[in-house]
């Protein structure tokens, strides 16, 4: 095949998968900003979303449900598990430091894995089809239909979930006492309610992404993985902008699908090396990360 | 005077955050041995000059010499190393140390013992160690703080850890302290113990300078006031001249009060 | 004055790492219970325990080193079973490929094993809290695939035929030989930690931890210290790593996964944040709950896949985590230090 069809289309395929990981990265930061957890079990909730979705959707044997209902189910699935981590653990540590609340998360990983692993066991599963499948023909460059879809619908929720933080008034309240916990709360902004809607979302991107993920790559254990990915996008783009989220989605997946194109040959994983290699890269040119602007030192 | 009774010597600092000017053209010398205090309103740049000083903030220009020495950009560890310390106008938070653990660790530069060292539980670490022991319970006593050893410091009161903070800088044995506001927020009992240890720091030989808003036992204590206002010096002298001048007063009181307060009672 | 010159007299006790004839009491108690451990296990029935033991002993010297780093040193690290993984395959390389004598090699893996614990640490020593816990991440999984893309580590089928120590004419070989040499050396180990815990570096560490900015003021170089902290953490790291794999004799890539990275800082955690004590109390309860679980699901008496027993310790350590820092964050050090207190106050109550 041509040298340049295939670096145009390992580009566009990457960059599909990238508004998926910038979705899911998203979900990380709101219940990092929202919630201050930085929850390491992250990509266990994904994880776990993926798995639900193939129990109601079926293997591509056996379907089970219809796959808007069961979309709908798995997200509904998602918003109680958002719920019940929130209410069983993380509301009982509303004031703890963030070390605290990190190392829950470690303890929660734990838990969801050990879940998982008895509920599905640790074998890849095959997910009936969620999304129109086939090849895409555009020009010389051939996509699979389901990148596509899966790509779609990544930059619609995100766009929705953008809409909730800047259009809506409970949204706007979180994102004020994101700034200013003492001053939202004077304005009546209730930290339990922000805690609870925080977990909500982001339990449902992170199982929405999974779902997303599995139907390009199957279900299984692996998509804890994605946690890697999650912190190498935040990294990248900085945890206060969505679209800077998408757009770091965008820069690893293509640069993860390059690597792995012309180098996985030589090197298994390079593709986890690279998104490795990135972190250390943004961290050692910004010290302070991606994250924002360097906090200025009183003494 | 000769020049090399000077232990401090800052010359024409500026430091400024955003448009606010913290130090504006500011100029001090200390001499050995004598208490300086520093005194003027709320954001005159008081703790600015400490935190110059000590290496926590670099001015944009200006020139800092210590005892001969350069100090000017250099790190806080290394200016410390140097033999100056300070305390902290808020009385600092350990989330798990001691009064011991703090005290213990402020001889850090005292001691000599390599990391491999350390990891022996004989030898050169361990005889420090009881060194160490032994010289920070001369500082607990000297400060009262026998009743506080072991309490966390988390735990403690305002005014308890204030006084830790000052036995934390003495620990260290330095030349030069400098001691932001060590009595805001005491009882009248307690800041006479503060003054009363000040007055055995002079004793035993050491430089301080004091920040502090009391103006009255800023009056008895020190040998040279430095008033400052808006980041700049504006008077200098004996508590006794500083006392007499006008510009005190209108720093302290601000313009408009002071303006007012002189055509109320002519 | 006669109350300051009793106090001087007692320096000496305080600085002392075991005080007064209790504490030299329960440590002779300690050391013959550990001593006549394997001979009572022996009567049993097979060498399965000792094994434990062993295994127990090399994660308490490399929890050991994570309790320096992390307990403290206050750096979040999520890369340590990396460091004994690289302890390991540079000591498995040096002893079966380049034929270096047992005890160089272990020290060589050992020294290299601390300098990358410092490469590691360059990097994270100019960000704060959870950036480290991202380095140290990102430090794991370059380090898992370069082993395992190094052909000369044997790619995924890793290395065998690791040989073991010898001390003079001695052959450690049987478990119970091992066990006493590993007895040994985490008593070493053990020794080290707690000085350092009391000495001049350790109250660096402590001092960095609690408040960076009062500690450079104390003459403390601030990313010195955490250099330190990792340089020592990853020592320990090393020696755990080089006598696990001397031990098993062989090194693989599924040897030293993320999750013992997870549990060892989980072992800290339920054990007490920034004591050796603590870390070796960590390590024995999590040791004891997995070999219970595994002892229950191995006798059959209640009928479990050995997929339900895996994810059954996921899930128990989890647990065991998400509980102690929720209600003793202070660890089963606290719980102890509590109930020597109400023993000595009883019959009076708290
Ligand atoms: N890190 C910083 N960033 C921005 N502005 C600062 C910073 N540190 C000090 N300032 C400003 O510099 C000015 C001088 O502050 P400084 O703390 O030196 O005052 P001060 O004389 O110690 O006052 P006080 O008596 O209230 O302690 C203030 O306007 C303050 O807001
Ligand atoms: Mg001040």
């Amino acid at each position: 095949m041509d040298p340049v069809i295939t670096l145009i289309q390992l580009i566009i395929s990457g960059a599909l998968v990238g508004g998926i990981y910038g979705l899911i990265a998203m979900g990380f930061v709101v219940a990092y900003r929202n919630a201050r957890v930085f929850n390491i079990a992250y990509g266990q909730l994904a994880v776990v979303g993926a798995f639900v979705a193939w129990t109601f959707v079926g293997s591509p044997a056996a379907p089970r449900l219809p796959v808007p209902f069961a979309v709908v189910a798995t997200l509904a699935v998602a918003v109680l598990l958002g719920l019940v981590v929130e209410w069983l653990l993380f509301r009982r540590m509303i004031d703890r430091s963030q070390f605290a609340t990190f190392v829950a998360s470690l303890g929660l990983l734990g838990v969801l894995q050990g879940l998982v692993m008895s509920v599905w066991g640790t074998k890849t599963l095959a997910m009936a089809p969620v999304f129109p499948k086939g090849p895409l023909h555009l020009g010389g460059i051939v996509l699979a239909r389901e990148y596509l879809w899966a790509f779609l619908v990544a930059v619609l929720l995100a766009f929705v979930i953008t809409l909730f933080f800047r259009r809506t008034r409970l949204g706007l309240a979180m994102r004020a006492a994101y700034d200013n916990q003492a001053a939202a709360r004077t304005l009546g902004v209730s930290v339990r309610l922000s805690s609870q809607v925080a977990w909500s979302i982001s339990a449902v991107i992170a199982a929405a992404g999974g779902i997303l993920i599995a139907t390009v790559g199957g279900v299984s254990m692996a998509l804890s993985e994605l946690v890697l990915v999650v912190l190498a996008v935040v990294l990248i783009a900085g945890m206060d902008s969505v679209a800077g989220c998408i757009a770091g989605g965008l820069v690893l997946a293509v640069g993860q699908n390059l690597v792995s194109y012309y180098a996985g040959a030589y090197f298994t994983g390079i593709e986890s090396v690279f998104s490795m290699v990135l972190i250390l890269i943004v961290l050692l040119v910004r010290p302070s990360g991606m994250f924002g602007t360097k906090p200025i030192e009183r003494v | 005077m000769s020049t090399s009774n000077i232990i401090l010597h800052s010359e024409r600092l500026e430091l400024s955050f955003g448009g606010i000017k913290a130090l504006d053209s500011m100029s001090v010398e200390v001499e050995k041995g004598q208490i300086l205090s520093l005194i003027g309103p709320n954001g005159a740049g008081k703790t600015c000059f400490i935190n110059c000083v000590t290496g926590y903030y670099r001015p944009r220009e200006g020139q800092i010499v210590f005892d001969g020495t350069d100090i000017l950009g250099m790190r806080p560890h290394r200016i410390a190393r140097l033999g100056i310390s300070r305390t902290f106008q808020n009385p600092n938070t350990y989330p798990t140390m001691t009064a011991l653990d703090i005290l213990l660790a402020a001889r850090y530069m005292h001691c000599r013992a390599g990391m491999m060292e350390c990891l022996a539980p004989f030898g050169r670490s361990r005889r420090e160690e009881l060194q160490s022991r032994r010289s920070i319970e001369e500082v607990i006593t000297f400060t009262h703080i026998e009743e506080l050893r072991k309490k966390p410091i988390s735990m403690m009161s305002y005014g308890q850890r204030k006084q830790v903070e000052i036995a934390r800088a003495l620990v260290m044995q330095p030349r030069l302290v400098l001691l932001d506001e060590p009595m805001s927020g005491l009882d009248d009992v307690m800041k006479e113990m503060v003054c009363e240890l000040i007055l055995d720091m002079h004793r035993q030989g050491m430089t301080i300078v004091l920040v502090e808003h009391d103006i009255q036992t800023v009056m008895e204590l020190s040998h040279k006031v430095a008033v400052l206002d808006h980041g700049q010096k504006v008077a200098e002298g004996t508590p006794a001249e500083i006392s007499r001048d006008a510009r005190v007063a209108s720093a302290y009181l601000g313009r408009n009060e002071a303006d007012g307060q002189q055509a109320a009672c002519p | 004055m006669k109350r300051g010159s009793r106090r001087q007299a007692d320096y000496g006790r305080d600085v002392a790492l075991i005080g007064g004839l209790r504490g030299w009491t329960a440590l002779a108690v300690l050391l013959v219970a550990t001593v006549v451990l394997p001979q009572l296990l022996s009567v049993t029935d097979n060498m399965k325990w000792v094994t434990f033991l062993n295994f127990t002993l090399l994660t308490i010297i490399a929890v050991l080193g994570l309790q320096i780093i992390t307990g403290m040193a206050g750096q979040i690290s999520l890369g340590h079973s990396a460091f004994l993984m690289t302890g390991g395959y540079i000591m498995a390389i040096l002893a079966t490929k380049l034929g270096f004598p047992f005890w160089i090699a272990a020290f060589l893996a050992v020294l290299a094993t601390a300098s990358v614990g410092v490469l590691v640490a360059l990097p994270a020593i100019r960000l704060k809290g959870f950036y480290v816990a991202v380095v140290t991440l990102a430090f794991f999984t370059i380090s898992q695939h370069i082993f395992q893309n190094l052909s000369i580590a044997g790619g995924i089928w890793g290395l065998s035929n690791v040989p073991g120590p010898s001390v003079g004419p001695l052959k450690i070989i049987t478990d119970t030989s091992w066990y006493y040499f590993l007895l040994l050396l985490t008593a070493i180990c053990i020794i080290a930690s707690a000085s350092l815990a009391r000495s001049r570096i350790g109250r660096s560490f402590l001092a960095v931890r609690d408040n960076e900015v009062t500690a450079s003021g104390l003459g403390i170089n601030v990313p010195g210290a955490k250099l330190r902290a990792f340089f020592i953490g990853s020592l320990f790291a090393g020696i755990a790593g080089v006598f696990w794999t001397s031990y098993v004799t062989a090194v693989r890539i599924d040897q030293f996964s993320l999750w013992d990275s997870i549990w060892y800082l989980g072992m800290i955690i339920i054990g007490g944040l920034g004591s050796t004590a603590g870390a070796v109390l960590g390590v024995l309860f999590l040791q004891l709950v997995r070999q219970v679980l595994h002892e229950i699901t191995a006798s059959g008496v209640v009928p479990l896949s050995i997929n339900f027993s895996a994810a059954l310790t996921f899930a128990v350590y989890g647990l065991a985590i998400i509980l102690f820092i929720a209600f003793r964050p202070h660890g089963l050090m606290a719980v102890w230090q509590k109930l020597k207190t109400s023993y000595k106050r009883w019959p009076f109550g708290e």
